[in-house]
C-alpha cells in the first residue's frame, strides 16, 4: 500500500469544500453508516458492530494504538444504569495537532463515529473533552452538534429508531494531564485532575463510578469508514497489524510542515521527504520525534527502512504515539531540545506521584544546568538515574512520556551532551 | 484458607483487604506517607512500593505450574506494584526491602525525590521525633542527596484557619488533609493548588480552614507542613510525657493523649478508638489543656464573712465543711453533683452524705441542643452525664433549680465541680442566700460565690472513669502532679527523660506547676472524721464498690477498660438529655 500512497485519497479529512456542514456531509456519503446500522438493526445488533471494528483492527490513534474495538468489548452487559463514552479531543502534546483538523473540517464524520460506538456500547451519553485553547474548533464542533441535533442524528429516537444519545462538549482548561483518560473523567467530573490508580479500569468504574470507554476523535473518525466499507477494505489500507488512514502531523524542520492524511505505515523518509517536502534548506536530517513529545527521538541513521507503524516503530527503538513527527535537521542542539521538553513535562506534572513531581522538576533543572554549559560528567548519570526512578513507578505514563526522552536521547546523542558537560571542566591551577 | 507469601514467610489470610494494612496488621515494616487506614486510598506517595506476582495456574492440569525444583512458577508484575492500592490474592508472592534489592533502591530513590524539594529544617520543626518522614529517612532512604539545584520555593507560615498553620515547602503532597476534609469532616475546605512540585494544600479563595475538626490535619499530616497554632513551637516532642485519657470537653468522651512536659498539659490528640472516635477528635476537646493548666483554684479559699475569699488550710477547709453541716439539718442540705465529674467523685458525694441523712442528690446537665454534629460533637458538653444519671442523681434543670433555692430551705449548699453560674441563669444572689461549699478545679463565677472553694483534681490529674453519650465508660490516667501526687510513686504515671534524669537545673524540670489540690473523693473521706481508717484509699475502691452495687456498672473495672477501650454499660437512657 505504501507505494501508491501518491494516488491514496483521503477518508479522513477528504479535500471536499464546507464539509463541515451537515448538508455537504450527507451528500458526501455522510451519516451512510449510520442509517445503515439503524435500518438493519438484527444485522447490526451491537455485538456485531463491535466485532466488526474489532476486526478492523483500528489502533487507538491517541498513542497507545490499543485496538478499539477490544476495548469496546470491555464494557460490561448494560444494567439500566448510565454509562458513558468519553472522547478524548485533548491533545496537547508537543508535536500533536491532528484532532483539530477534523473539528475543522470533518466534524460529522467524527460526531457519526462517536454515535456508532454509542450504539455498539449501548451508552446514552457521550462527552466530548476538547483542549480549552481549541475554541473556534470547539465552536465549529458545536455547531456540527446542533446540526445533528437538528437532522435527527443526536437526540431522541435517532433517525426514528428506539436508539437515544446526547452528545455534550467539556472544554479543558490548560492541563496536559487532562488528556490521560482516567484524569480526563476526574475532570469531566468537575474534580483536580489527578489520574486514577487502576484497577479499577474505566469500563468497569469510569465516569461516575459507571462503566466508560474512552476513545481518541480520530480513532472515532475512522468507525464510519469501517461500518461503510467492511472490515476486510479497512485491512487493506496499510499493514494489517496497524491498518488505516492517519493523519501525519509532520512539524519542525521541514519545507511544508502540516497534517497529511496517508494510509499507516509510510516510510519515514518518504513522508519527511516527499510529503513534507524535505529537511528545511536543504540541510542534513539530524533527529526525528516520531510520535509526540514522549516518544524517544531517533537519530537519522536509525530511520533507514522504518515506516510509521507501531511494529516498525517499536523495532526501531520508539513508537507510533500520535504520529505527530518532529523533524530536527542537523543544527538542532539536542540538549536544548530535551531540556525544552523536560520543562514541558515539569510544568505539567500533576503532581499527585511522587517520583514524577519531583522528578521532571529535578529532570528539567539538571538539563538546564547542561544547556547552560555548567553540566559535569556526574550530571548524565544521575539524569539516568532519576529516569531509572520514574519510569514504571506511577499511577499514569507522564512519569515514563518524561524520563523516555531524557533516557534516550542521552543514550543516542551521548557524544553531543557529553561535549557540553566537558566544557566545564577547568584546569586546576 | 487463602496464603499469601511475603519474603518467603507463608502468611494466611481470612477477608479480603490490601496488601500493606496486612503487612501491618502482621508486625511486617513497609514504608508509607499517603497511606491512612481511615482514608480512601490514593496510592501517590509510591513509598510502599513491593515486588509482586502470582503462580502460574495451569488450566489443561488444573494446578499451579512447578519448576523443576517443584517450586510454583512465578509470574511477577511488569511493575513494582504499590502495596497499599494492591489487593490480596491468593497464592500472591510479594517481595519488600528485606528480598528484593530493586524494591529496596526503589524506596530509597522515592525517598530522594521527596526530599529533593523538602526543606530538611527539622531543627526547627515542630514535625520532628514524629515525623514519619524523618524516621522513614533514616530506616530506607538514601545516604545522601544528589540533588544540587535550588529547591523551590512556597509560601511558609500561612494561617489555613484559625488553629492550623501551613508550611508549604514542607509539604510531601500526600494529600491526607484534602481526603480528611472530603471523607471525614466532610467540609471539602481543602484542595490542592498548583500543579506539579509547586503543588500544595490550599483552601479555597478567600475561604478560612475553619473545620471543627481541623486540627486532625495536623495529626495526620506525615511531615511537619501544618502545624497547630496553639502547639507550634511550645515543645519538642521527645521532651513530653504522653499519658491515655478521655476528651472531658464533650458527651463524645472521645479517647485522647494528654502530652505533658514539667507538669503542664501542652496539647491533646486523638488517641485511637474504634468504638468513640476512631483516629479522630473535635478542635475544641484539644483546648482543655487549658482548664487543666490555667486559671486552677489551688489551697482551700475561704470567705470567713461578706468579704473577700482568702486562701485557708486544708485542714480549716475540713472542720468548716463539717462545722457547717452540724448546724444544720439533713433536709435543709442541698446536693449538686456534676456531669463534668467523675463516677467515682459524684459517688463518693452521694455516699459521704448520705451518712449524713441526706436523701435527695440533684445535677443539671449540661446540654446545648443543636450545638452537636451527629459526629465527635454531642449537644451534651459534659463528659459524665450518663454516669452522674446512672447513679440516680435527679436530673434538674436550672430553673427548678433556682425555684428550689428560692423557697429559702436549703441552708447548706455542695456544688461539686460545675460552674451553674457561668452556664445556667443560677447567679450570685442565689447562692448567697445560703452558705455554699464548690469543689471546683477552675476559677468560676460559682466558685466566687461560694463561702469555701475547695481545689480538686482535674481528668489531667487523677484515675477517674466517665460515661459518655452513648453509654460507654473509660478512664483517665493521671498525666500532671499535684503537690501531693509523685510520678516515681504513682506507678500509672508516665515517665520522660526529664522525669528519669531531669534536674532542678533542667529548663523543664520544676514544681511550680503543681497545683495544690486532690481528688474530690479524697477530700470527702477526709471529711469522715468518725472513721479511724479512711474509708476509700484509692478511686479503684470507689469503682469497685460501684461495680458491687450498681448493677449498670457490673463487672467494671479500670484493667478491662484499659484493654477493651473502655466498656459499653447497659443503660436504661443513654439519649442525651432534652433539658439545658
Amino acid at each position: 500500500m505504501s507505494t501508491d500512497w501518491k494516488s491514496y485519497k483521503p477518508l479522513l479529512v477528504p479535500a471536499i469544500p464546507d464539509l463541515h456542514e451537515i448538508k455537504v456531509y450527507e451528500k458526501n456519503g455522510g451519516y451512510k453508516a449510520l442509517k445503515k446500522i439503524l435500518s438493519d438493526k438484527k444485522k447490526w445488533n451491537p455485538a456485531n458492530v463491535i466485532n466488526e471494528v474489532k476486526t478492523a483492527n483500528i489502533r487507538g490513534r491517541g498513542g497507545a494504538g490499543f485496538n478499539a474495538g477490544l476495548k469496546w468489548s470491555f464494557m460490561p452487559e448494560p444494567d439500566g444504569k448510565p454509562r458513558y463514552l468519553a472522547c478524548n479531543g485533548d491533545e496537547s502534546e508537543p508535536g500533536t495537532f491532528k484532532d483539530r483538523k477534523i473539528f475543522e473540517f470533518n466534524p460529522h464524520q467524527f460526531i457519526e463515529g462517536a454515535i456508532i460506538a454509542a450504539y455498539a456500547m449501548q451508552i446514552e451519553v457521550i462527552y466530548v473533552y476538547i483542549r480549552g485553547e481549541y475554541r473556534p474548533f470547539v465552536q465549529k464542533l458545536q455547531k456540527a452538534i446542533d446540526q445533528a441535533y437538528d437532522n435527527g442524528y443526536l437526540g431522541k429516537k435517532i433517525q426514528g429508531s428506539d436508539f437515544s444519545v446526547e452528545m455534550y462538549t467539556h472544554m479543558g482548561a490548560g492541563a496536559y494531564i487532562c488528556g490521560e483518560e482516567s484524569s480526563l473523567m476526574e475532570s469531566l467530573e468537575g474534580k483536580r485532575g489527578y489520574p486514577r490508580v487502576k484497577p479499577p479500569f474505566p469500563a468497569q468504574r469510569g465516569l461516575w463510578g459507571r462503566p466508560t470507554t474512552i476513545n481518541n476523535i480520530e480513532t472515532l473518525a475512522n468507525v464510519p469508514l469501517v461500518i461503510n466499507n467492511g472490515a476486510e477494505w479497512y485491512l487493506s489500507i496499510g499493514p494489517s497489524t496497524h491498518p488505516g488512514p492517519v493523519l501525519y502531523g509532520i512539524s519542525g524542520h521541514v519545507n511544508r510542515p502540516g497534517v497529511y492524511e496517508y494510509p499507516a505505515g509510510m516510510n519515514i523518509m518518504t513522508l519527511i521527504n516527499e510529503v513534507a517536502g524535505g529537511v528545511r534548506g536543504g540541510k542534513k536530517l539530524k533527529a526525528l520525534i516520531p510520535g509526540g513529545s514522549s516518544t524517544p527521538p531517533l537519530r537519522a541513521d536509525m530511520l533507514d527502512g522504518v515506516s510509521m507503524d507501531s511494529d516498525s516503530l517499536r523495532q526501531a527503538g520508539s513508537m507510533m504515539g500520535t504520529a505527530g513527527m518532529v523533524v530536527l535537521d542537523e543544527d538542532t542542539d539536542m540538549v536544548e531540545v530535551i531540556w525544552r521538553i523536560s520543562y514541558f513535562y515539569d510544568h505539567e506534572s500533576c503532581g499527585q506521584c511522587t517520583p514524577c513531581r519531583e522528578g521532571t522538576g529535578w529532570l528539567q533543572k539538571t538539563l538546564r544546568k547542561i544547556m547552560e554549559g555548567n553540566g559535569e560528567m556526574r550530571d548524565l548519570d544521575i539524569l539516568l538515574a532519576i529516569c531509572h526512578g520514574m519510569e514504571g513507578r506511577t499511577i499514569c505514563a507522564l512519569a515514563d512520556a518524561a524520563a523516555w526522552p531524557v533516557r534516550y536521547s542521552i543514550e543516542r546523542f551521548r557524544d553531543e551532551f557529553e561535549k557540553k558537560c566537558k566544557k566545564t571542566v577547568y584546569a586546576v591551577a | 484458607m487463602p496464603e499469601i507469601f511475603i519474603d518467603n514467610k507463608r502468611f494466611e489470610y481470612e477477608e479480603p483487604g490490601k496488601v500493606l494494612q496486612f503487612m501491618l496488621d502482621n508486625g511486617l515494616d513497609l514504608p508509607f506517607f499517603c497511606y491512612h487506614p481511615s482514608l480512601s486510598i490514593p496510592a501517590n506517595c509510591r513509598q510502599c512500593i513491593v515486588k509482586a506476582g502470582m503462580p502460574v495456574f495451569d488450566r489443561e492440569k488444573g494446578t499451579f505450574e512447578v519448576d523443576e525444583n517443584g517450586d510454583r512458577v512465578i509470574r511477577f508484575f511488569p511493575k513494582l506494584m504499590t502495596a497499599c492500592s494492591l489487593d490480596l490474592a491468593d497464592g500472591m508472592v510479594i517481595h519488600t526491602h528485606h528480598t528484593d534489592e530493586l524494591v529496596k533502591q526503589a524506596q530509597a530513590d522515592n525517598l530522594e525525590f521527596i526530599l529533593i524539594n523538602h526543606p530538611l529544617d527539622c531543627p526547627i520543626c515542630d514535625q520532628a521525633g514524629e515525623c514519619p518522614l524523618q524516621i522513614l529517612t533514616y530506616k530506607y532512604g538514601p545516604e545522601g542527596s544528589r540533588f544540587e539545584h535550588k529547591k523551590v520555593h512556597k509560601p511558609k507560615a500561612i494561617q489555613l484557619g484559625p488553629r492550623v498553620i501551613l508550611d508549604a515547602e514542607r509539604c510531601i503532597n500526600c494529600t491526607r488533609c484534602v481526603r480528611f476534609t472530603d471523607e471525614v469532616s466532610k467540609t471539602h475546605q481543602l484542595t490542592i493548588i498548583s500543579r506539579g512540585d509547586k503543588n500544595y494544600p490550599m483552601t479555597a479563595n478567600g475561604q478560612t480552614f475553619d473545620d471543627p475538626y481541623s486540627l486532625n490535619t495536623v495529626d495526620i499530616c506525615p511531615v511537619g507542613a501544618l502545624t497547630s497554632a496553639d502547639f507550634r513551637f511550645r515543645a519538642r516532642v521527645w521532651e513530653m510525657n504522653q499519658t491515655p485519657s478521655v476528651d472531658i470537653t464533650n458527651g463524645k468522651g472521645s479517647s485522647t493523649w494528654l502530652w505533658t512536659r514539667d507538669n503542664l498539659v501542652l496539647r491533646v490528640t486523638p488517641r485511637f478508638n474504634e468504638a468513640v472516635n476512631d483516629h479522630w477528635m473535635p478542635d475544641a476537646g484539644r483546648l482543655a489543656y487549658r482548664k487543666f493548666n490555667e486559671n486552677r483554684v489551688s489551697r482551700p479559699h475561704l470567705r470567713p464573712d461578706d468579704s473577700e475569699q482568702v486562701r485557708t488550710s486544708w485542714n480549716n477547709a475540713q472542720l468548716t465543711v463539717l462545722e457547717e453541716i452540724e448546724k444544720v439539718d439533713a433536709d435543709d442540705i442541698l446536693i449538686i453533683g456534676s456531669p463534668h465529674a467523675s463516677v467515682e467523685d459524684n459517688y463518693s458525694l452521694r455516699a459521704f452524705f448520705s451518712s449524713k441523712g441526706v436523701s435527695k442528690f440533684y445535677f443539671v446537665p449540661h446540654v446545648v441542643p443543636g450545638s452537636g454534629d451527629g459526629f465527635l460533637i454531642s449537644d451534651d458538653q459534659a463528659p459524665n452525664t450518663n454516669g452522674v444519671r446512672a447513679l440516680e442523681f435527679e436530673e434538674i434543670n436550672d430553673k427548678k433549680l433556682i425555684k428550689l433555692i428560692e423557697t429559702g430551705k436549703p441552708k447548706l449548699i455542695v456544688i461539686l465541680d460545675d460552674d451553674l453560674i457561668g452556664r445556667t441563669s443560677l447567679t450570685m444572689d442565689h447562692l448567697k442566700q445560703s452558705w455554699t461549699v464548690v469543689m471546683a478545679t477552675n476559677h468560676s463565677e460559682t466558685t466566687r460565690a461560694a463561702n469555701l472553694v475547695i481545689p480538686v483534681t482535674t481528668a489531667a490529674e487523677h484515675t477517674a472513669s466517665y460515661v459518655n453519650v452513648d453509654g460507654r465508660i473509660q478512664r483517665t490516667v493521671p498525666a500532671k502532679e499535684t503537690l501531693y501526687t509523685n510520678r516515681r510513686l504513682n506507678l500509672e504515671m508516665s515517665m520522660g527523660r526529664l522525669d528519669h534524669y531531669g534536674t532542678k537545673f533542667d529548663n523543664w524540670v520544676s514544681d511550680s506547676n503543681r497545683v495544690d489540690c486532690i481528688p474530690a473523693w479524697e477530700f470527702l473521706v477526709r471529711l469522715d472524721a468518725d472513721r479511724d481508717t479512711p474509708e476509700w484509699v484509692s478511686s479503684r475502691q470507689i469503682l469497685d464498690e460501684i461495680a458491687d452495687s450498681h448493677p449498670a456498672f457490673t463487672g467494671v473495672t479500670y484493667e478491662r477498660m484499659d484493654d477493651e477501650n473502655g466498656i459499653q454499660l447497659k443503660l436504661e437512657q443513654v439519649s442525651e438529655a432534652k433539658t439545658v
